[in-house]
């Protein structure tokens, strides 16, 4: 059990990194990003790739990943300059989906949908399973504790208050002398570094890295644990992970409590299940479970 | 005020209850074994009734009196054919249920990312995935796989080919990771059968035409082609075949040859066209079995964990162990060709029981392996497509 909790608090980490990334990109300057999935997969091969292939030492792999998905990220903030809203939407989940397909068909880099395997971890095999998850559950959450901090000091900053203001009118920050398409990229180029790291943590952790796990659907994951959390907030980012991993996972055990139910039954009552939770805290905690509070600054 | 913490305490314990049972449970008690199906996303019309016939084999070993005098308990999860959550899945199987075998991972890449976990805490992991590569992965024998792989199923399609008195076939393949492996099968068992490969065009199933590569094939006047390909080149192909005017045998695979197919190119294009696939063992009673069961002609994967569930029900029975371990060493040895022959695991535990050897064969087929965990041999079913209908031409 304890094994089983010390994994699924490093998969809630790797969640939290996202949400923070994701803030910082949506929360604080209102870029919808649905191409999250890309960056942490972007993330996760580069690393993969260079410690499997090149055998570069871990931590070469995730600053690496972090180069990687910033530079992607800041490309993508200057293609899509001119696109707001739905349209930043679409293109961003495009480009999560090409990187998917790009992964399973680039045979030759990627070994295609057969995936990377034997991702090499510090202690893997070495350490009891129990030790091996611990020392993953401290780094990936010192990343977590480092990373909230950090972008709770730049929300606070003037550099925050930009981005606040491109979010609510980019041309009134314009307006104002602000070189808005400079802060769009840097804003982007960070989140997505801090995607891109997620996804490294995750590849080394698991050991395993395939073009289906990176599906979509971990986007909307993420997107749901930051609304649910508090969009804005550092704090609601973290917790929201944590809550959509506990949700999903705490709900597994409820199958032995209702024996009645055929196994395919449960899994779309679970289905069900988290997305009625999440409906509810958005129902009774319209902006998060921790909202944004912007404390008007006193007059110089 | 000490009402609320007391009401409070309660809940948190209520909440607990279920996790704490388990735990105690996980010591002694019944044997724990897994399935992790998929019973949600793009495998979820197989997962569910997979973890019926594994549920039905169950009962029916409990209603016997269990193994070892120990019922068997199974927990079922849903894998949502998706990598990332099977592995959280599998954890929860692993190091929440402690169970000492997972049976019937589904999508290969499903499988590949289980197994490290599976052979890292020494848990059995039985998979109807096909990649050849998962048989690979370095796992010291903690795979077992029923699901034939690229090299025995096309070495069983050139016998078929060479058999049917074709001396020179040549191949289409579309691109995909087993394209050059199937090739390179075929040739070296034709060979070995006096038959020739003629040689492999590898293209793109994304173009509209094929013109250039049927021309490549026909000029070397082939007695068969074999079409490695999917369903919408496939109908491409044809139709430039019975334009063309050849007359030679066309092969090809069974998940490539399907209804749509002759919807699409008519019936008679497709007039003649050998599918195979590799076939559950339809006479066998445990078939009778699961068809019973299920109401209608059983899928191979739901054959195929009915062999797994019976083989580590056998093995732990065979071990006197109901370890992952024990599964691990002893479920080549509940095939044992020399013991008496059994297709259901409550009759081959009777026979352990009473110290007598026995030789399982199930209803995927004979559930032998090799050193790898891939299985030696299984029956293929041969169709041949007859005025828009598929005929079952002979089951080998």
């Amino acid at each position: 059990m304890e094994n089983y909790l010390l994994a699924m608090a490093v998969f809630a980490g790797c969640y939290a990194l996202m949400a923070l990334g994701l803030n910082l990109i949506f929360g604080l300057a209102g870029m919808v990003n649905l191409g999250l999935v890309g960056f942490f997969a972007v993330g996760a091969y580069a690393s993969a790739l260079l410690t499997v292939k090149l055998h570069l030492p871990m931590l070469a792999g995730w600053a690496a990943a972090i180069a990687l998905a910033s530079l992607l990220g800041a490309a993508m903030a200057l293609i899509t300059a001119r696109l707001r809203g739905d349209y930043l939407a679409i293109v961003t989940l495009g480009f999560s989906e090409v990187i998917r397909l790009a992964a399973s068909n680039e045979i030759w880099l990627t070994n295609g949908t057969d995936g990377i395997s034997a991702i090499p971890a510090p202690g893997r095999g070495v350490l009891s399973p129990l030790l091996f998850n611990l020392q993953f559950v401290v780094i990936v959450w010192a990343v977590v504790g480092l990373a909230a901090w950090a972008l709770a000091r730049l929300s606070a900053a003037p550099f925050g208050r930009v981005l606040r203001a491109i979010r609510e009118d980019d041309m009134i920050a314009a307006v104002a002398g602000k070189r808005v398409l400079a802060f769009k990229v840097q804003a982007f180029a960070l989140g997505a570094g801090l995607l891109g790291l997620a996804g490294a943590l995750y590849a080394h952790f698991n050991a395993y890295i395939a073009p289906d796990g990176f599906q979509p659907l971990i986007t909307i994951y993420v997107v749901l644990a930051l609304t649910a959390g508090g969009t804005g907030t550092m704090r609601g980012a973290v917790l929201g992970a944590v809550l959509v991993i506990a949700l999903t996972e705490s709900t597994r055990f409820f199958g032995g409590v209702i024996p009645w139910l055929k196994p395919v039954q449960f899994a779309a009552l679970r289905e069900a299940a988290i997305g009625i939770a999440l409906i509810l805290v958005l129902y009774y905690r319209p902006d998060g479970i921790i909202p944004e509070r912007i404390t008007p600054q006193e007059p110089a | 005020m000490t009402l609320r913490l007391r009401r409070r305490t309660a809940l948190l314990g209520s909440l607990a209850a279920p996790f704490i049972s388990r735990l105690a449970a996980a010591q002694t008690g019944p044997i724990r074994l897994g399935t992790l199906t998929p019973q949600t996303g793009a495998g979820g019309p197989y997962g569910p009734p997979m973890v019926k016939t594994v549920q039905a084999v169950v009962a029916d070993i409990n209603a016997a009196g269990g193994v070892l005098g120990r019922k068997i308990e199974l927990v079922s999860e849903d894998d949502e054919t998706n990598p990332d959550s099977a592995v959280r899945a599998a954890r929860k199987l692993i190091d929440v249920e402690k169970v000492s075998a997972i049976i019937g991972t589904w999508a290969s890449a499903v499988t590949t990312a289980v197994a490290p976990l599976c052979w890292e805490n020494k848990v059995m992991l039985f998979t109807v995935s096909g990649a050849d590569s998962i048989t690979k992965l370095p796992h010291n024998g903690y795979i077992i796989r029923t699901q034939p792989n690229t090299y025995l199923q096309s070495g069983m399609a050139a016998q078929f080919l060479a058999k049917s008195g074709a001396k020179s076939v040549f191949a289409l393949s579309a691109q995909t990771p087993f394209a050059v492996d199937s090739y390179n099968r075929l040739a070296e068992v034709l060979a070995a059968s006096g038959a020739k490969a003629l040689g492999d065009v590898i293209y793109d199933p994304a173009k509209t035409s094929f013109r250039s590569e049927i021309d490549q094939a026909l000029k070397t006047k082939p007695d068969a082609l074999f079409l490695n390909s999917y369903t919408p080149d496939l109908a491409v192909i044809l139709r430039e075949l019975y334009r063309a005017g050849y007359e030679g045998k066309k092969f090809t695979y069974g998940y490539a040859a399907n209804a749509k197919l002759i919807e699409s190119v008519g019936a008679e294009v497709a007039e003649g066209l050998i599918s195979f696939a590799p076939s559950p063992d339809l006479d066998s009673p445990s078939y009778a079995r699961i068809k019973a069961l299920l109401g209608n002609e059983p899928d191979p994967y739901s054959c195929q964990v009915y062999d797994h569930i019976s083989l580590a029900a056998l093995a732990i029975a065979k071990a006197g162990a109901a370890t992952g371990s024990a599964i691990h060493d002893s479920v080549r040895a509940v095939g044992n060709r020399a013991g008496s022959k059994v297709t259901d695991a409550v009759a081959g535990l009777k026979l352990l029981a009473a110290g007598k050897e026995v030789n399982f064969e199930g209803a995927s087929g004979p559930c032998k392996f090799t050193a790898l965990g891939d299985i030696e041999g299984c029956r293929f079913r041969f169709d041949v497509a007859e005025k828009g209908k598929y005929r079952l031409l002979s089951l080998i």
